[in-house]
């Protein structure tokens, strides 16, 4: 299981690295829109990009769209759905 | 040295075994996948003859989830894949006051839903690559739309369609998509024809004469090498001057 703290840093250098922004990743806000405007803007190429790096990572598949959609807001929502996807059943 | 992996459907078939030959000879440190379905003689000789090189692979391209058996395959073997050549096509020609729809059907199936699918299978691992080379083979008929072949224009003009379209998505993730169409090839396809077809198709040829698949598979290689990295989405004739 990641920290927390750590988790969210290392999807903000895979945002940066899969889908070359010019920024770095700590520019990048934890609550921060990743689509749309007032955010980083991203489109759905680089949500299809994403979705290809989650699985790779992470084993994270996103097969539904409204639940990716849901997902991909913020880093927030990706940290999230990884340590949900990563939790054990109880 | 120079090391791809590449995928070629219907390999079994006169320009898909070229192709293959293609890429061999184009660096030792190539492998090629031969994916064929029903028929597969031609292709396990070449395999046999390139062991270290070349490897035949069931895939019937109409179904999503060989694909993705393929696919997988190809992955555990060399953790990549480089190009994807959709070659496998089918013909079945008749008027449409008379075709039927399972020839209708067949025909898109396999020439446009099977390019379809092929695209779908091996995105996830090019844009993990954050690269890779497709080139879809359409043909002269999705340009010219000859009559008795509505369901094998319509798939191939789709399949043009679809490369367009694809390119766009996917050009800024280092991916290129294009299409070959070729004329009137000397394969299995043309030995269907009677003489006097022959004679007319020749004469509608400015260089009158046919294709041969080694001049196809030289420029699908030329659309996958790193020379070509700034095509995307186009259409490429290769027809002996037919326009």
């Amino acid at each position: 299981m990641n920290n927390p703290t750590e988790l969210r840093g290392q999807i903000k250098q895979m945002l940066v690295e899969n889908l070359m922004l010019q920024i770095s990743a700590e520019e990048i806000g934890d609550d921060e829109p990743l689509f749309g405007p007032g955010g980083l803007g991203l489109d759905s190429v680089d949500a299809l990009q994403i979705a290809v790096a989650l699985e790779k990572n992470y084993r994270l598949k996103l097969s539904d769209v409204e639940v990716a959609r849901k997902m991909l807001q913020t880093v927030n929502t990706i940290a999230a759905a990884i340590q949900a996807h990563q939790t054990p059943p109880q | 040295m120079n090391r791809r992996i590449i995928l070629i459907t219907g390999a079994n078939g006169a320009l898909g075994r070229a192709t293959a030959q293609t890429f061999l000879d184009e660096s030792p440190g190539n492998f090629v996948w031969l994916g064929v379905n029903r028929r597969r003689e031609h292709a396990e000789t070449l395999a046999a003859k390139n062991p270290d090189r070349c490897r035949v692979i069931s895939l019937d391209v109409t179904r999503p989830d060989a694909w993705k058996s393929a696919v997988a395959e190809i992955v555990a073997a060399h953790e990549r894949l480089d190009v994807l050549v959709n070659n496998a096509g089918t013909h079945d020609d008749a008027l449409l006051a008379q075709m039927k729809w399972e020839s209708w059907h067949g025909v898109m199936a396999v020439n446009l839903e099977g390019v379809f699918h092929g695209c779908q299978a091996v995105l996830p691992v090019m844009i993990s690559q954050r690269n890779g080379r497709i080139i879809n083979l359409a043909s002269l008929s999705a340009l010219l739309a000859p009559p008795g072949q509505t369901n094998y224009a319509a798939a191939k003009a789709g399949v043009v369609a679809l490369t367009q379209s694809l390119a766009k998505e996917v050009a800024r993730i280092g991916i290129t998509v294009n299409t070959v169409c070729p004329g009137y090839l000397d394969t299995e396809a043309l030995a269907g024809l009677d003489a006097d077809a022959k004679k007319r198709a020749l004469a509608q040829i400015p260089m009158r004469r046919f294709g041969r698949p080694e001049e196809v598979a030289a420029a699908i290689r030329f659309l996958a090498c790193a020379g070509a990295g700034y095509i995307t989405g186009s259409t490429l004739k290769i027809d002996g001057g037919i326009f």
